[in-house]
């Protein structure tokens, strides 16, 4: 019988396969809510035994709601440090997990689109993902989520700053939006810069993709909203929509005008790009990215349909080196893994298009 | 020297802080140091000057006369630990350092006051509370503009407002 952790990592991330793609410039939408119980100490001041007090009466509640009835659930403690790093590799628990895993749990629906990781941080990070940009739909999933659990539990508040978070950077709604955005175009074009300092005025951060301080890789830009006190959820949701949709106006301009300015040029980086990844045979995962971020611009302006960006997107999940492991079946050093992920790639392109 | 939480590893972390006349000092392993998430203030993108401006410049000037807290009563968190960007140890310790961590809300956020969701037990109380705030602007914004008919409407609102928070309080 396939214990909770096979059912999840034997399938796809459901959440970025299997999404409505009307917009090619947004991979995903993330939301999450951090709570904490009124009584005891945060997870990190609490010791085992508090830890595992902690644990049962919060995976009882999740367990408790509706949404989450059937849930999958992982202890991570009896997970081995590389299933971990697997987890985290599909965004079901942060890096943190990996690293402080005793008394710590993930409950995730079987589409790992609604999950709550207990003991993280918080007490409780609750957190909803999608594909493409809907930041209300997946808002909203949240948040009713976070209604059927305070029906359960007596979360920490104050009536003058909100939730209360381990963290002061949290404190207020919890709230955290972000979005994965491609942004090839205005990357091209010069006018990132610009882009970004416009979305850090209106109080949005931009990252690399890989969260805190990472540098940016394919052109992938992880935005999300930097103030979580003063603004209702509605305002941050509102916010992060009306601002995202100007950034992604600026693509499709940036877009539109290489189109008719450089046309050659631009499916001649195109097809570049597609050859090496159709034909290489070493690969880091930097290159890999800034290759499929090139051809899924390719797909997205319709210069190129070998490949559709559904595939793309579970590409990126699966060149990370866990995933590549797990595809090959052992343990790689960093060279095996370049190997192992040009061999991916080619395997996957060849299934696509050449028929 | 072993650290202060596990007792187990060497402590190669040190945080003095000087409160008044007492010198309260805590000793860490590098892992609990870590897991204990002192170094946010590092990661975050907000602006470090600010926030360790705004952290300790507020208790400068006002650790001598209103004397705030430097141990949080009910986990045991020390302020020394707080001033270096450790997260905090309880739901309590938001009231036992407001005074530090106020400064630091408005520079991290900009704001310091929620206006956003009520857990359900607190419902009732805080929307009353906040129309109520939001009615005495309304009323200030008025008499500036020397709208007294406007005004006069929002005063009965207001105390309409009190009597069904005295009927309903109970
Ligand atoms: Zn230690
Ligand atoms: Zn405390």
């Amino acid at each position: 019988m396939k214990n909770d952790f096979e059912k999840l990592t034997s399938s796809s991330a459901e959440w970025l396969t299997k999404g409505k793609f009307e917009d090619d410039m947004v991979l995903s939408t993330r939301v999450r809510m951090a709570r904490n119980l009124e009584k005891g100490t945060f997870t990190n001041w609490s010791d085992e035994k508090g830890l595992k007090e902690l644990r049962d009466k919060i995976k009882g509640a999740v367990l408790g709601t509706k949404l989450l009835a059937d849930g999958l659930v992982i202890d991570m403690d009896d997970h081995s440090e590389l299933e971990r790093m697997m987890l985290a590799e599909r965004r079901l628990i942060s890096q943190k997990m990996v690293k402080f895993f005793q008394n710590r749990s993930l409950i995730v629906s079987r589409d790992e689109r609604l999950g709550a990781m207990v003991n993280e941080e918080d007490h409780l990070r609750l957190y909803a993902t999608d594909a493409g940009l809907s930041v209300e739909k997946v808002f909203l999933k949240v948040n009713l989520l976070d209604d059927q659990i305070d029906k359960k539990l007596s979360y920490a508040y104050s009536r003058r700053i909100g939730y209360l978070t381990a963290c002061p950077t949290n404190v207020g709604t919890g709230l955290r939006i972000s979005t994965l955005v491609h942004l090839p175009g205005l990357v091209h074009n010069n006018d990132i810069r610009q882009v970004i300092d416009g979305m850090r005025h209106v109080r949005l951060s931009v990252r690399g993709t890989y969260g805190e301080g990472s540098e940016v890789v394919g052109n992938i830009f992880q935005v999300s909203n930097s103030i979580t006190l003063g603004l209702s959820e509605q305002e941050t949701v509102k916010n992060m929509e009306l601002h995202l949709r100007k950034v992604l106006e600026f693509e499709k301009k940036a877009r539109d005008r290489l189109m008719k300015e450089a046309h050659t040029l631009l499916k001649d980086r195109v097809y570049r790009s597609f050859g090496v990844l159709k034909n290489a045979r070493i690969i880091n995962s930097k290159e890999a990215m800034r290759l499929i971020s090139e051809v899924r611009m390719g797909v997205g302006i319709g210069i190129l349909s070998d490949i559709s960006l559904v595939d793309l997107n579970e590409m990126l999940i699966k060149i990370q080196p866990i995933h590549l492991q797990d595809f090959s079946g052992k343990v790689m050093n960093p060279e095996e893994r370049d190997i192992a992920r040009a061999d991916y790639i080619r395997f996957i392109l060849k299934g696509n298009g050449k028929a | 020297m072993l650290c202060q939480f596990c007792g187990k590893r060497e402590a190669t972390i040190h945080f003095t802080n000087m409160v008044g006349n007492e010198v309260e000092k805590i000793h860490l392993c590098k892992q609990c140091a870590e897991e204990k998430g002192f170094d946010y203030l590092k990661k975050s993108n907000i602006e470090k000057g600010d926030l360790i401006g705004g952290l300790m410049g507020f208790s400068k000037g006002s650790v001598s006369e209103k004397k705030p807290g430097n141990i949080c009563p009910n986990c045991g968190m020390k302020y020394a630990f707080l001033k270096k960007g450790g997260l905090l140890g309880c739901s309590q310790c938001y009231a036992s350092f407001s005074e530090q961590l106020f400064p630091l809300l408005k520079s991290i956020h900009g704001d310091t006051r929620h206006t956003g969701k009520i857990p359900s037990r607190f419902g009732k109380e805080v929307s009353l509370e906040r129309k109520m705030i939001k009615l005495r602007e309304e009323l200030n914004s008025a008499v500036e503009v020397e709208n007294y008919e406007k005004a006069a409407v929002i005063r009965d609102k207001i105390n309409n407002l009190k009597d069904s928070k005295k009927d309903g309080g109970q």
